[in-house]
């Protein structure tokens, strides 16, 4: 089994929110609504021991994945690739599947009132491009590929990051795909 | 997250219509009292779970691809679906039967389907919240607590029927007061239990810890809703008309609008207890 996915190098994001803009920009996510925000952890501690990190959040492609669990249509669905799509033709907008994803990462369209969320930018994969928050990233934190696959950048890079130093969110069965790299030398992770 | 309007009111009137139904059925084909209430009970029961129904359907974006659900029988919205309808077509079939003066076992086997049916429909209503990504209402209390709260507010619209019938009976009447009392007795209890779940619920957040509830800003929903119309002020009720063996109908009517009230309150504090394991939008 394939599971694309996207692993964020904390130690390297600098936090410019480049990454939530293009993603705005390619898949036009109106005012209002968010497949990607970068979030702020910490700081904590006191000074001078203080800690504090960006955490890029978006869909964690869970394996399985809980919103596609209870969702009534059908309308959340696993790609044969692995990553978690909604197909908007046969959304109800019942805001079932929002509320089964353990991380807030579904949003709901108030113009076309259906759920969105990060697609891993299939449309731009599909010609060999890279997700738009992954080419605009000048920090090139970002990475995108077939996590179950060892020879794919995805789990190169973890590899080389060391398990330690591979960070996952909490799982309460929905097994999250997405991984986060960060050295206690940057920060310690909060769970 | 914030109060989904339309689902508090869908599972309050299916409450309602479901708890109306249910006690109906008990008292007059389990027990063969005031058989007077049949039909207007059923009819109740029947126009609540029509409205539940409807304001269920506010909460879609887009209600007119609902059919796609009947290709997943499993999920929570397709259950509910279904035994709204299927309760829905009984409670029909029972007030023909009614009107067909069909024999009493016909009308007590009809009504006893609609009754398992509506206990089953008021279980699932709570159960379809019951999730691992929300720790607030990942318990089976939850579902439970939603049938109790059915229970109270049927056994008020029982009694309602039942003084607005010019037959009805002082024993009948005390016996739905004394069923009344166990109903919030039991309902107390799930409430306090429920407090305790998510005291204990894994990854605590302030957004749903008992201080919010119990002295933050759920506090007035809590006990002024939860505790105050939902179970002091019916007990007070419901304790005076078996001291004073009568029940005036205005004070009946009160009782119905407080645990109706209540109801509100009790799923309006659910919605707003309901963040998930991590909330990043
Ligand atoms: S992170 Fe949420 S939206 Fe994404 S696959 Fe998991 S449950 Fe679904
Ligand atoms: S909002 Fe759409 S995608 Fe989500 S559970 Fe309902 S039908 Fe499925
Ligand atoms: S674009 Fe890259 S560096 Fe900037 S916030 Fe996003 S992940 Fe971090």
């Amino acid at each position: 089994m394939s599971q694309r996915t996207m692993v964020v190098d904390l130690d390297r994001c600098i936090g410019c929110k480049s990454c939530e803009v293009a993603c705005k920009q390619e898949n036009g996510v109106i005012l209002g609504c968010t497949w990607n925000k970068v979030l702020t952890v910490g700081p904590t501690g006191t000074y001078p021991n203080i800690q504090m990190y960006y955490l890029p959040t978006m869909c964690q492609e869970c394996k399985e994945a809980q919103c596609v669990k209870v969702c009534p249509t059908g309308a959340s669905y696993k790609g044969e690739d692995g990553t978690v799509l909604i197909d908007k033709e046969k959304c109800i907008g019942c805001r079932y599947c929002m509320m089964a994803c353990p991380y807030g990462v579904r949003t709901f369209n108030e113009e076309t009132k259906v759920v969105e969320k990060c697609t891993l930018c299939t449309q731009l994969q599909a010609v060999g491009e890279q997700p738009a928050c992954v080419k605009n990233c000048p920090a090139g934190c970002r990475f995108v590929g077939d996590i179950d696959d060892p020879n794919s950048e995805v789990a190169k890079v973890i590899q080389k990051a060391g398990n330690e130093n591979v960070h996952v969110l909490p799982d309460v069965g929905n097994r999250p795909s997405a991984r986060y790299i960060l050295h206690s030398k940057t920060a310690t992770w909060k769970e | 997250m914030s109060i989904q309007w339309p689902l508090v009111f869908f599972t309050l009137f299916i409450g309602l219509g479901c708890g109306t139904f249910v006690s109906s059925v008990i008292l007059t084909e389990w027990y063969g009292k005031a058989k007077q209430i049949r039909t207007i009970s059923s009819i109740l029961a029947i126009v609540s779970i029509g409205v539940g129904g409807m304001s269920s359907t506010l909460h879609l974006g887009h209600p007119e691809r609902m059919f796609g659900a009947l290709g997943h029988p499993t999920s929570g919205i397709f259950m509910e679906s279904t035994m709204s309808f299927l309760l829905g077509l009984t409670i029909v079939v029972y007030l023909l039967a009614l009107r067909r003066n069909a024999s009493d076992a016909t009308c007590k086997m009809i009504g006893t389907i609609g009754a398992v049916l509506a206990v089953g429909l008021a279980f699932v209503n709570g159960d379809a919240y019951v999730m691992a990504s929300i720790p607030a209402w990942n318990t089976w209390i939850l579902p439970v607590l939603y049938v109790a709260s059915a229970a109270v507010m049927g056994c008020f619209s029982i009694d309602m029927l039942l003084v607005r019938s010019e037959d009805a009976d002082i024993t009948t009447l005390a016996k739905v007061n004394r069923v009344t009392l166990i109903a919030l007795i039991i309902q107390a209890i799930l409430i306090v239990a429920y407090l305790v779940h998510i005291a204990i619920a894994p990854y605590p957040d302030v957004t749903r810890s008992v201080t919010r509830v119990l002295a933050g800003n759920l506090a007035i929903l809590f006990w002024g809703g939860m505790v105050l119309l939902g179970l002091v002020v019916p007990t007070a009720l419901v304790t005076k008309f078996s001291r004073k063996n009568n029940a005036p109908l205005t004070s009946v009517k009160f009782g119905l609008v407080s645990v109706l009230v209540a109801g509100v309150a009790f799923r309006a504090l659910m919605f707003l207890m309901g963040s998930s394991i991590k909330q990043f939008f």
